[in-house]
């Protein structure tokens, strides 16, 4: 019998994602006006709702797999097998921006994050990576900053463009 | 005959300059993101979004009829030259599309396209058009408890009958409906699972999270499993003229297309999936040249790209009319509708009924420009397609954060931005559908008014959902849908 430990950790993620949401309804208050129910009564339909779904899946999970799902063997999916780089490296740069946006500015984080992502995606130039995230990310702040007045942040480099954006 | 005064009316919004101008950005900015690899019409209205936040409503709205038909486009144009269906509803097209562009027919292939597009588009916008008022009288009729039961019907359609299994499809719609709850309710003002945070009392942004789940997890997918992968793309070789044989081979197939699309895209069965397969099935068998089949039938790319066009219009009818919408897509226009304070649905139409027959009426003006502008720009696109892998992904990341960041100049939404894009990775490796949790977002909100309101009236006396007739109607074929599938499936196995 096969028994996929993913399947089974998601399967147990969705009902302990349901306990959570039945559990956070319990603190929420009742009263409900003419109608008779409160704000809790949909989350507590919708917290029930995902247990019985975790349930579900769990039970398809311990009992022989998740039906009709996509083969394990990523070959067989026409795909390479999980490459971790690639996954750490998008992540990464996801990581970088979040922190650099608010403080180093959006052109910034822009360049570090377009450099990051193109390194997980295999590419092994960073120098032009990052030349052209550069041009971009000033490109679209330029675009968004002065045609749309779409705010974002200067950060370090407020003197060079000229005090555009906040 | 009001209906044709009311869209005289809407093309004179549509048709002044400046709207014409919106229509124009909206229709080449769609087709330009639309044909970036794996990027589906869903993920491209999303990160387009951001663009009209400044503009007026009729423009935003004109814009954004644009990108949706620009983006349909472009992700045929993908498909042909590519073969990698960046969506369910491109499948049947890429099974003779990129046969056709490896006979180096790419360019008759890319002119059915376009060209059934543009007569599907224009035949559903006239159906549109015409079907529009009569669901709208019947909608003024509707009161709480069946828009509830209608809710109810939509949500069952696109997350349990369709998909690869039921309990998956479900399991999206609940996650959807459970991030439908974070933040204000709106009848009560109280907060609910925001913890506090303030970015996550204003709710969960339906751009976010089309983003986070198309864009953020695709990224994380394709650089996890096939960024080491090399694809080929097929040379456009040739005339992209269409011969004799190819006109009179494709508008049989365009107009049959059209009939099964349109249908297909105004009920909730989940977009142009069941449509395109439909239409490739039957081109298949009406054909006079079915050994073709599986080497590039010129039948077999006209027939799904016209269904798809026809039913991405068809999908608009309860859109508009309902304000119930029943694809990924339809739930971020949707978005853009509330955005502005708008609410689609038939008060929408005696409110603001020059905003609503303006977009009526961009949408023909829209196939137009995408008739116009896409053939003669057809070497441009190709270009597009040839953008190297990560220099793809780090600019659509680049965008992708943007969206997310001017929504509150904050941090923790792109950190909620990854936390969906975990998910989004997630459901795409264990194929968990992603459309139902979008619409749960947007239409969960809705219901869980509806429902208030209906027991409200009733005084809490839930069997009103049960005694209305219509009401009552609705339940009854939603619960059909799930019990005939089930008993059949079950009367097989004995």
């Amino acid at each position: 019998m096969r028994r996929n430990a993913a399947e089974v950790a998601l399967s147990l993620g969705v009902l302990a994602l349901g306990l959570g949401v039945a559990g956070v309804t319990a603190t929420l208050p009742a009263e409900g006006g003419y109608s008779g129910i409160g704000p809790n009564f949909i989350p507590g339909v919708v917290g029930a709702g995902i247990i019985v779904l975790g349930l579900w899946l769990s039970i398809e999970a311990f009992t022989g797999g998740w039906r009709g799902a996509l083969p394990d063997d990523a070959r067989e999916r026409g795909e390479h097998a999980f490459c971790a780089a690639g996954f750490g490296w998008v992540s990464a740069g996801l990581f970088a921006h979040m922190a650099l946006i608010g403080w180093a500015g959006f052109v910034i984080a822009g360049t570090i994050l377009f450099g990051c992502i193109a390194r997980g995606f295999g590419s092994t130039r960073s120098a032009r990576d990052l030349a052209f995230g550069l041009m971009l990310s000033v490109g679209v702040f330029l675009f968004f900053v002065k045609l749309l007045n779409v705010n974002l942040p200067a950060g370090w480099l407020a003197p060079l463009l000229g005090g555009a954006g906040i | 005959m009001e209906a044709l005064d009311a869209l005289m009316a809407g093309f004179g919004v549509a048709l002044k300059p400046i709207n014409l101008l919106w229509g124009f950005v909206g229709v080449t900015l769609g087709t330009f993101i639309g044909v970036l690899p794996g990027v589906g019409p869903a993920l491209t209205v999303a990160m387009l979004l951001p663009l009209t936040a400044k503009l007026d409503p009729t423009g935003a709205l004109i814009m954004f009829a644009g990108i949706y038909y620009g983006a349909m486009f472009g992700g045929s144009t993908t498909t042909i030259l590519l073969n990698t269906p960046g969506e369910s509803a491109s499948i049947a097209t890429a099974l003779e599309g990129n046969r056709m562009a490896k006979r180096g027919r790419a360019g008759p292939a890319l002119a059915t396209a376009a060209i059934g597009s543009f007569v599907a588009g224009s035949i559903a916008t006239v159906l549109l058009t015409l079907l529009a008022p009569l669901v709208v009288d019947l909608a003024l009729k509707f009161g709480p408890a069946e828009y509830f039961s209608l809710m109810v019907f939509a949500f069952i359609t696109v997350s349990a009958v369709l998909g690869s299994s039921t309990v998956r499809g479900l399991t999206s719609l609940f996650i959807g409906l459970f991030f439908g709850l974070i933040g204000i309710d709106s009848q009560t003002g109280q907060p609910r699972f925001a913890f506090g945070v303030a970015e996550l009392l204003d709710g969960v942004d339906v751009v976010v999270l089309a983003v986070g789940l198309f864009a953020v997890g695709e990224a994380l997918y394709v650089a996890a499993y096939q960024s080491r992968l090399s694809e080929t793309i097929e040379k456009l070789k040739g005339s992209i003229m269409m011969s004799k044989e190819d006109w009179q081979r494709s508008w049989p197939a365009w107009l049959r297309a059209t009939a099964i699309g349109f249908p297909f895209g105004t009920i909730p069965a989940g977009g142009a999936e069941i449509p395109t397969f439909l239409s490739y099935t039957v081109e298949k068998k009406l054909s006079k040249h079915p050994e073709e089949f599986g080497h590039g039938a010129i039948e077999g790319v006209a027939g799904p790209e016209a269904a798809n066009n026809a039913s991405a219009t068809g999908v608009l009818v309860p859109l508009l009319t309902l304000g119930i919408p029943t694809s990924a897509t339809a739930a971020i226009l949707l978005g853009a509708f509330q955005n502005y304070g708008l609410q689609p649905g038939p008060q929408l139409f005696q409110a603001q009924a020059d905003l609503v027959w303006g977009l009526i009426a961009s949408l023909y003006v829209g196939n137009v420009i995408l008739l116009i502008l896409n053939l003669p720009l057809i070497g441009i696109w190709v270009k597009v397609l040839q953008i190297p892998k990560d220099i793809l992904y780090a600019g659509i990341l680049v965008f992708a954060t943007l969206g997310a960041y001017s929504l509150h100049q904050s941090w923790v939404d792109l950190l909620i931005l990854y936390v969906f894009g975990l998910l989004g990775f997630a459901m795409r490796r264990w194929d968990i559908p992603v459309g139902p949790a979008v619409i749960g977002l947007i239409l969960g909100p809705l219901a869980e008014t509806q429902f208030r309101r209906a027991l409200s009236i009733s005084q809490g006396d839930a069997t009103v959902f049960f005694t209305q007739p219509i009401s009552a109607g609705f339940l009854a074929v939603t619960a059909a849908l799930v019990i005939v599938p089930w008993i059949v499936r079950r009367s097989r196995r004995r």
